[in-house]
């Protein structure tokens, strides 16, 4: 104590108890050395991809991949914005992710809201078979669905994507919105019932307000598997009039030679419509919409 | 305004029955409480009423209308829920008018009568607000508000009160009492709270395990319960029960309670007398030998106004509570006589039926 007492500190002095110095703990630093690796990983394509964009073929011909460019070169992004084709994928792309993203959604709202609020016989075996649909991988049903569209007419169209991102969003949308409305008292359902609301009513003007944080979530998931999803319209669509835009950026490889900083930049352009999204979206990512609703 | 009527109204949950074949009628304009513990069917009662529930059989009559099978928006029922179920993401103002709006009143009149109830209920300030930024009394208030906004038939209350802290569930009592007065309007109130339904009540039933136990008046239930429940039930602190044992071998019958002989006078003796119900404040202090009984006291706790006063005596193994007022000088330890007012015992049989109840009050 008496060493202690000698440090001159006011306040600290004899009456206070001394700690001793904590020892050190490795655990912190060592998970944030791990966490920046990983963000380095994580980011590294990204980085690859925004250097790429700005070089000159002749650049990254001569393998500077990664090297900081002596000057920013925007030919890529200019002859990406110039190009038609890009504009038709854009088309495209939107034509797909529009529709398939609210019909989901809705589905799933309509779904959630009678499995989390109406429940009926059977309704719990229902939502489990209807959300056991996330576990289908797709190569199981890509066979069966291509012979299905190819009867019906509708290769090389966009209507077998818009069905298949519907279908395929509606477990992962009606399993949050029910567990979503789940946590919506019923005791204002019910107050609203008392007032004359129908059931329509309870959904549009009470649930649904109180939801937003659950279908802002969704309506960015769903935005972005659907903007960038590879696979299907790469099965369903066969002319480049109705490719998107993720089939477009390896169209856009040239004859003899991968046109990396072309499909760098519209790697970067194809990602802004998702990243708009995201900023909408995320002021309603909050918590706490129903507070005050019941108790005090 | 309408009555309500419930004619052999049963209510099964799978095979559970917990309501069994209630016949109620509530006059109308009048304030009737449901009273009982929890669990015991009352808050199931007031939402078959506002059918919210369905009723398993029996019918339930609004009105003239039977409103049995009657949606409950078309009941012209409103109710004011224990959670308040406030609309979260409207204003105060929203949210009384939520029902005139469903109903596509014209707005400019769905701002009056906002106006209007909110004036009434003085909540005026607080009609831009959300419910968040109120207290609990102030939505409790919007709560009530959305209720009279649309002049229902029939008020329902689910324990409106319990969220509230003591001193603003008195206030609030307060108000409702008001409300009723100048309303004039048919109100089922349901509580656990027995001093609620006392201070509130037209009639109150007593409700037990699905069924009514009693029903009437706050001071006929208090004065002469029926059995045992209700007259456990109501009143605070709860009625002594004694167990008693008649005994006429003597020259006079009495009462063996214990190691006691309370004589009841002959006349007023039964045979099948199993217990002796006496209220707090028919106890009072005496000399020991002008005493019924031999009292030590255990625990004082004082309330300003009187006192209660738990009692260890020979008459059971669980205290007494004896009611004093406030300065009579009893201190833990202290041994005394005890005297019953004998016009005031209440006694049950073995079933717990009342057998006798007081001569006076």
């Amino acid at each position: 104590m008496a060493e202690f007492g000698g440090t001159g500190r006011p306040g600290h002095g004899s009456g206070t108890v001394a700690h001793a110095p904590k020892p050190f703990d490795p655990w912190p630093a060592a998970i944030f050395v791990m966490l920046l690796c990983l963000a380095v990983l994580f980011l590294a394509p990204t980085l690859g991809v925004l250097l790429s964009s700005v070089k000159t073929t002749r650049e990254i011909a001569f393998g500077e991949l990664w090297s900081i460019p002596a000057r920013i070169y925007l030919g890529n992004f200019a002859e990406v914005i110039s190009n038609p084709a890009v504009h038709r994928y854009f088309l495209n792309t939107f034509l797909v992710t529009v529709p398939a993203t609210t019909l989901s959604i809705a589905f799933g709202v309509l779904a959630g809201y009678v499995f989390a609020k109406l429940p009926f016989r059977g309704g719990n075996l229902l939502f489990l078979a209807i959300v056991s649909g996330m576990f289908f991988p797709p190569q199981v049903i890509l066979i069966p669905l291509f012979r299905l569209f190819n009867g019906l007419g509708l290769i090389d169209t966009l209507w077998p994507i818009i069905f298949i991102h519907t279908a395929m969003g509606i477990p992962i949308c009606t399993l949050l919105m029910r567990n979503f409305f789940a946590t919506v008292p019923g005791a204002l359902r019910e107050a609203a019932i008392l007032e004359g609301a129908n059931e329509w009513q309870v959904l549009t003007r009470i649930a649904l307000p109180l939801s937003l944080p659950a279908l802002a979530v969704l309506a960015t998931l769903q935005f972005t598997w659907i903007w960038n999803d590879f696979l299907w319209p790469l099965i369903f669509t066969q002319s480049d009039e109705k490719r998107t835009i993720m089939l477009g950026i390896v169209n856009l490889k040239g004859q003899y030679s991968v046109a990396w900083g072309v499909q760098g930049a519209l790697s970067l352009i194809a990602s802004v419509p998702t990243l708009i999204v995201f900023l909408f979206f995320q002021r309603y990512f909050i918590k706490g919409m129903t507070m005050g609703a019941v108790k005090g | 305004m309408a009555g309500v009527r419930l004619e052999r109204v049963a209510k099964s949950f799978g095979s559970v029955r917990v309501i069994d074949g209630l016949d109620l009628s509530v006059e109308n304009g009048e304030l009737l409480v449901l009273v009982g513990p929890s669990g015991c069917g009352k808050s199931t009662v007031l939402r078959m009423i506002s059918g919210l529930e369905d009723v398993t059989e029996g019918r339930i009559v609004i009105g003239e209308q039977d409103v049995t099978h009657v949606a409950p928006s078309k009941r012209q029922v409103a109710m004011v829920f224990q959670s308040y179920a406030l609309f979260p993401h409207m204003t105060v103002a929203e949210n009384i008018g939520f029902g005139l709006t469903l109903a596509r009143t014209p707005r400019d009149e769905i701002g009056q009568r906002v106006e209007d109830v909110a004036r009434v209920l003085q909540i005026e300030a607080l009609l831009d607000r959300k419910p968040r930024q109120l207290s609990g009394g102030q939505r409790q208030r919007v709560a009530i508000g959305r209720s009279i906004i649309r002049n229902p038939k029939v008020f329902l209350f689910d324990e409106p009160l319990s969220n509230l802290d003591a001193a603003l569930r008195i206030r609030m009592r307060l108000e409702i009492a008001r409300l009723h007065q100048r309303l004039g309007a048919t109100m089922i109130y349901v509580t656990h709270d027995q001093t609620e339904a006392m201070t509130l009540a037209d009639r109150i039933a007593v409700i037990n395990a699905g069924s009514i136990e009693q029903l009437g008046t706050p001071m006929e239930l208090y004065e002469r319960p029926a059995n045992m429940f209700v007259a456990g039930f109501i009143g605070a602190p709860s009625m002594n029960f004694v167990p008693a044992a008649p005994d006429f071998s003597g020259a006079e019958p009495v009462a063996v309670c214990g190691d006691a002989r309370i004589r009841l006078g002959a006349a007023s003796t039964p045979a099948d007398l199993a217990t002796l119900g006496i209220r707090p404040e028919h106890l009072s202090p005496s000399r020991v030998e002008d005493g019924d009984f031999r009292a030590r006291v255990e625990i004082v706790e004082e309330l300003g106004a009187e006192s209660l006063v738990y009692l260890q005596t020979g008459l059971m193994e669980d205290a007494l509570t004896m009611r004093v007022i406030a300065g009579t000088d009893l201190n833990p330890g202290n041994s005394f006589g005890v005297r019953i007012d004998r016009n005031c015992l209440h006694q049950f049989d073995s079933g717990g039926k009342v057998i006798r109840g007081p001569s006076r009050h």
